[in-house]
């Protein structure tokens, strides 16, 4: 006898939201679902095509999984699936277009800490870490990964209101000859220039320098 | 049989600072409005894909007789040009670009800058020219031209930080555009100087 | 900005507008990584990733890539689409500068193949030629990344 055959709405817009390689799949629910929707997630490295079911992304209810772990080697590429059910019903599996860590990612501003002499300011920059399983685990900057990054450097004058930019390769900067008991802030941006990655400025770090001696 | 439309004549390339730009002669018909198409065809189309060519888009069915192929002039190898005129049903034969054109050819002007002294800081502020131009600066403290100091500059943000001075001296400063894409330079602009901040105590 | 590159094959260094390929690559890689359905297979990656090649076969291998893109892979990528062509042509054209300067340090015999770099191409070809022509070039193209994140 014809079995009843009742589909759900595929889940929308999947994909992964990767940021310093910590790579998470996001979807959206499916259109005019409610609560009640739950998930199931499996992906597969390209060219060995073995779909691998992700355990803790079982029966889900919540709309995105951390898949980091499993898409950490950024000499590979990754898709990954989603599934949607309700009461008995289900969708297709919907697939993320084939994601490349190493190209694919975003990544955050670096750190900045600022220091002051009556006369000069020094910068120290760190570019961040990739992700990592645990604190456990060796880190690894995002210095290594990408071995031309570099990083531009804003330096604003409060008193003048004049901003001026540095570019520099290594992770210190100290800006000489600067005027006594005057407010600096610095804010800075890490880049990349192939593959084409550009982080945002970081927040402004304000410090004055002293009084003269 | 109507008469075949003529194809576009004086056909030419005007390449400034790795923007290129196809040329030609309009086809007058009286009280009609003629429409022109560009397709270009690589060194790769032309050794190794059938001698084939490749439509602009942008420069389908234009009434203008100039067409941006900036965007598709991507390689450092020759390239071939050519354009048709079309009138309602009527269409002309390619008019194609007398030689290749190879974008190393590209004329180069040096940048517009402005010198800036900020206190003791020399700064300079620089063209943005487009992603594929760097500019190699030089600077020197007057009166002390063997002393000539270089700086590569790949980010054109704002004010770019060139230096430190001494107090109250003077610094010049001049720069030409490079593109390493085609490895070749503009010739320099014209040198600027700045005075320091005259405050000599700084030196004590 | 510039990202014009010399890249470091073994004895030969080449000069290469990295950034160009990448944007040109970017701009259509969704839409040709789409039009490759099979996920079982790859062309450079699998069995052995292009990773995995020694620093002294470098040379030999991207010479042998450079011809195998030149001459097998992307004139048998049209599309219906005229701006994925416009790029895809782009990016044949700036392969092919990179071949003919890469050739130049070749014929000066400072590019040797050692037994794993043909062995290596040896694999990939089968891989290619696994598949019908079309679909095998089409996934070539849509492993540009791959290429170029190792090159680099």
């Amino acid at each position: 006898s014809g079995e009843l055959y009742c589909s759900l709405l595929n889940p929308r817009n999947v994909r992964f939201e990767s940021i310093n390689m910590k790579n998470v799949l996001h979807w959206s629910a499916p259109e005019g679902t409610g609560n009640g929707v739950l998930y199931k997630v499996k992906y597969s490295v390209y060219g060995v095509g073995k779909w691998i079911r992700k355990a803790e992304c079982r029966n889900i209810n919540r709309t995105w999984c951390d898949l980091s772990s499993e898409t950490s080697d950024y000499e590979d590429q990754y898709y990954a699936s989603v599934k949607a059910f309700l009461n008995g019903m289900f969708s297709d599996w919907v697939e993320t277009t084939r994601f490349n860590p190493l190209t694919d990612t975003k990544i955050d501003p670096p750190m900045v800490s600022v220091s002051s002499t009556d006369r000069s300011i020094s910068i120290i920059l760190t570019a961040p870490e990739k992700w990592k399983r645990s604190p456990e685990e060796e880190s690894i900057s995002l210095l290594q990964v990408y071995p031309g990054l570099q990083y531009n450097v804003s330096v604003l004058n409060k008193k003048t209101k004049k901003r001026w930019f540095f570019s520099v390769s290594n992770h210190t900067l100290v800006v000489p000859w600067l005027e006594p008991e005057t407010a600096y802030c610095v804010s800075a941006q890490i880049h990349v220039t192939t593959p084409l990655l550009d982080s945002g400025f970081s927040k402004e770090y304000c410090i004055a320098t002293l009084k003269d001696k | 049989e109507e008469a075949l439309l003529p194809a576009p004549q004086n056909i030419s390339i005007l390449s400034t600072n790795m923007k290129h730009f196809l040329t030609w002669s309009p086809v007058i018909i009286q009280g009609e409005t003629v429409r022109y198409s560009v397709e270009f065809q690589g060194e790769y189309e032309r050794v190794y894909a059938n001698e084939s060519w490749i439509p602009i888009s942008e420069c389908s069915l234009i009434t203008a007789t100039a067409c941006n192929i900036t965007e598709d002039i991507s390689a450092t190898v020759a390239y071939n040009l050519r354009v048709r005129a079309d009138l309602g049903a009527r269409r002309s034969e390619w008019g194609t670009l007398k030689g290749f054109f190879n974008r190393n050819t590209t004329s180069l002007t040096p940048p517009v800058m402005k010198v800036i002294a900020d206190g003791y800081h020399l700064l300079l502020e620089l063209e943005d020219m487009g992603p594929a131009f760097q500019f190699r600066v030089l600077y020197w403290k007057k009166g002390q031209e063997r002393r000539m100091q270089q700086k590569v500059v790949k980010e054109v943000s704002s004010v770019v930080h060139l230096d430190t001075m001494e107090a109250g001296a003077e610094y010049c400063v001049k720069a030409q555009s490079y593109v390493e894409d085609i490895n070749r330079s503009s010739s320099f602009s014209q040198t600027q100087c700045v005075r320091a901040q005259g405050d000599t105590s700084m030196w004590l | 900005t510039a990202g014009n590159k010399i890249l470091h094959f073994g004895a030969c260094r080449v000069s290469v507008s990295m950034a160009e390929i990448r944007v040109g690559f970017t701009a259509i890689k969704a839409n040709i990584q789409a039009r490759d359905p099979i996920r079982t297979l790859s062309i450079l990656s699998y069995p052995h990733s292009l990773h995995k090649v020694n620093s002294s076969d470098r040379c030999c291998i991207t010479h042998h890539l450079f011809n195998f893109y030149v001459d097998k892979v992307f004139k048998h990528c049209k599309t219906e689409d005229s701006y994925v062509n416009r790029k895809i042509s782009s990016i044949a054209n700036s392969f092919l500068s990179m071949k003919r300067k890469l050739e130049q340090c070749h014929e000066q015999n400072r590019c040797e193949c050692g037994r794993e770099s043909t062995e290596k191409f040896k694999q990939i070809l089968a891989n290619y030629e696994g598949l019908n022509v079309t679909s095998a070039a089409m996934k070539s193209l849509g492993e540009l990344d791959i290429l170029l994140d190792w090159m680099e």
